[in-house]
């Protein structure tokens, strides 16, 4: 028998771009590398009060920045990101609290589903102009109904309390499960280093599952 | 005759750690792909100033984070990175104006220098946890890179001269001029655009963005030939 697999947790939220990108490429590696990965839905905003940072693009250049940053890195990352038109009304005032109660019942009831829901909710906002408002979701009412519940508003609670345990300012958030230690990596750009970190072999962000198994 | 070599600016202060993983990569690759790699001696001080933007370590949780960020990558990029003592100290009260006007002036009688004397000045602060500030921190540095005392003693009387204090406020504003809310920045020239890119993090997508093979932080030029 080999080496077991090694836990790699996932916080995200998907009001958060950059938790998409690192979202595709885990997804992709999950099958490649000797890893369990763990989706672990949080609430960015819990996260952003909890450490007393604020979202990057309160600084006007910063915000200009990665306006192009996550289209160029889309492009890399074969995401099919699009700032929305109204990009600072869906992050400050819009929010994802209602999305990330239902992902968190999700993967109470359901957790099989979760990687596509999450994904389905981030095509919504990020890549077709959220033009609806809220996220609605067809054919889930039994889940929705259950996103009130202190059972699922205390999950996502406690999630979120576990990635500011683990030392998060922002989302995503992997945290490497290694032999004798953890090791909690900030940002989807820090793939390459986990790959390191569990000793796989990075393969840029579109890895082809054939040409690992050469 | 094959096609003419991209130009890569990096916009860099000796202050900022991840400056120097940024500088040792694109070091490394500016001999592997077909670029010409300028480097832009900068104040990360005035950025900061400019664009409203504080540094990361300011929250405490980033702080923490970024502590540990830095250790891995020395390790994963093969670069020997050490957080000084007194981290804050550095950083927030000695700051590094002496060391980038002497850069900015290396740059303009020495340029070929600059590399070396570069390196040297990270060496110091960030690996010996030795001071920068000091007129005979700064000889040390330039000496260890290879420059003679008197060379790098008259160099050292210019950095106070209107002509090195513009030209280091000059690159400053340029990076600003990109866009720039911190360090490094590096500013690809591709045909018919110009991309910035911020952070050391960003070496696979300037690889991507140049039609070029990204073969890790520490690419083996051998390898890269064959």
């Amino acid at each position: 028998m080999g080496p077991l697999p090694r836990t790699v947790e996932l916080f995200y939220d998907v009001l958060s771009p950059y938790s998409w990108l690192g979202f595709e490429i885990l997804c992709r590696y999950k099958n490649i590398w000797n890893v369990h990965l763990q989706l672990r839905p949080s609430l960015i905003a819990g996260i952003m009060k909890s450490s007393g940072n604020k979202p990057p693009a309160l600084v006007p250049s910063k915000g200009k920045y990665l306006t192009n940053d996550i289209k160029l890195l889309g492009q890399h990352v074969q995401v099919p990101i699009r700032i929305p038109k109204d990009f600072f009304s869906v992050i400050l005032e819009k929010g994802s609290l209602s999305a990330m109660r239902f992902l968190t019942a999700v993967n109470m009831e359901h957790p099989e589903m979760l990687e596509k829901v999450s994904r389905e909710l981030w095509m919504r906002v990020w890549s077709r102009a959220a033009e609806k408002a809220g996220m609605s979701t067809e054919g889930a009412r039994a889940l929705l109904e259950k996103i009130s519940t202190p059972q699922v508003k205390n999950q996502l609670k406690e999630t979120t309390e576990a990635a500011c345990k683990y030392g998060a300012f922002g989302l995503p958030v992997t945290v490497a499960h290694l032999d004798g230690q953890t090791q909690m990596l900030f940002g989807s750009d820090r793939m390459e280093l986990l790959a390191y970190l569990l000793g796989e072999k990075w393969m840029g962000p579109v890895p082809s599952a054939v040409s690992a198994r050469l």
